[in-house]
């Protein structure tokens, strides 16, 4: 299956997940399962990065939705970065910047853990 | 008011999601040959995307021997893709808009996808099969006057 697929890095103890290619209701199973196994084994920094993903539906917004609340109440957080416009107008449609930190780029996303954990 | 279609595109669409990346495809080569710039090309593949995906899931429970049909149809006025299946009839034109305050506060997820549809399209409708028609009909429609 070529049409979604992600990367994982760590870049100062913050898990950072590189999203590439389509984010529809066939491939968020994926990304759930792996956020899913990020979150149960304790991880509690987690920028996932957009710059390689074309396209977002509502089935990818939600995969956000299921985990935010559980890392948020253990102090952490699930930041969303380097969005392109086109990902960006569909969080933008239902007002998720309300609810999500999104940032231009990944350093941004970084620097904000950084300095919450200073 | 209806003016005759000028041009008409068809696409059998199996209930699985795996179907969904062909279904956007076929939506945006027809959205872009109707003179759409592309971020509204983006918005009506998501349209359908979210449409077909309910179709897939709750009509026919991701049962891939099932099949439907999506209709594109272009007149001087309008693009509309028509999404016709077998399934129970289900109007989703009726549900009300989610309180968004109420569903982040709530960390709710799904649901989304009606909203969507109806947030991007000019107009949405629903037919449902009887009589008359056949099949039933989800009709999206996006107006084609402001295409430059």
């Amino acid at each position: 299956m070529a049409d979604f697929s992600t990367t994982h890095r760590t870049v100062q103890s913050i898990h950072i997940i590189d999203l590439n290619g389509y984010l529809d209701a066939h491939t968020a199973p994926i990304l759930e399962k792996e956020i899913g196994a990020l979150v149960e084994q304790g991880m509690n920094a987690i920028i996932v990065n957009f710059r390689g993903l074309d396209y977002i539906s509502s089935a990818g917004l939600g995969v956000f939705m299921v985990f935010i609340e559980q890392i948020r109440d253990r102090g952490g957080d699930i930041k969303l970065a380097a969005m392109t416009e086109k990902v960006f107008t569909v969080f933008d449609l239902l007002g998720f910047p309300m609810l999500f930190d999104i940032t231009d780029t990944e350093d941004d996303a970084i620097v904000k853990f950084t300095a919450a954990t200073t | 008011m209806n003016t005759p279609a000028t041009h008409t595109a068809t696409m059998q669409v199996r209930a699985s999601l795996s179907e969904l990346a062909s279904v956007r495809a076929f939506v945006e080569q027809n959205a872009v040959d109707a003179g759409f710039p592309e971020a509204t090309v983006f918005q009506i593949s998501l349209a359908v995307d979210e449409a077909c995906s309910n179709v897939i899931r709750h009509a026919y429970k991701e049962n891939p021997g099932m099949k439907f049909s999506l209709l594109i149809s272009r007149s001087a006025n309008d693009f509309t893709i028509s999404i016709l299946d077998d399934a129970e009839s289900f109007d989703p034109t009726n549900m009300p808009p989610p309180d968004m305050n109420k569903y982040f506060a709530e960390f709710r997820h799904g649901g989304l996808g009606v909203h969507i549809i109806k947030k991007v399209m000019d107009f949405v409708t629903y037919i449902p099969a009887d009589e008359k028609h056949p099949h039933n009909e989800l009709r999206l429609v996006k107006n084609l006057l402001y295409v430059s």
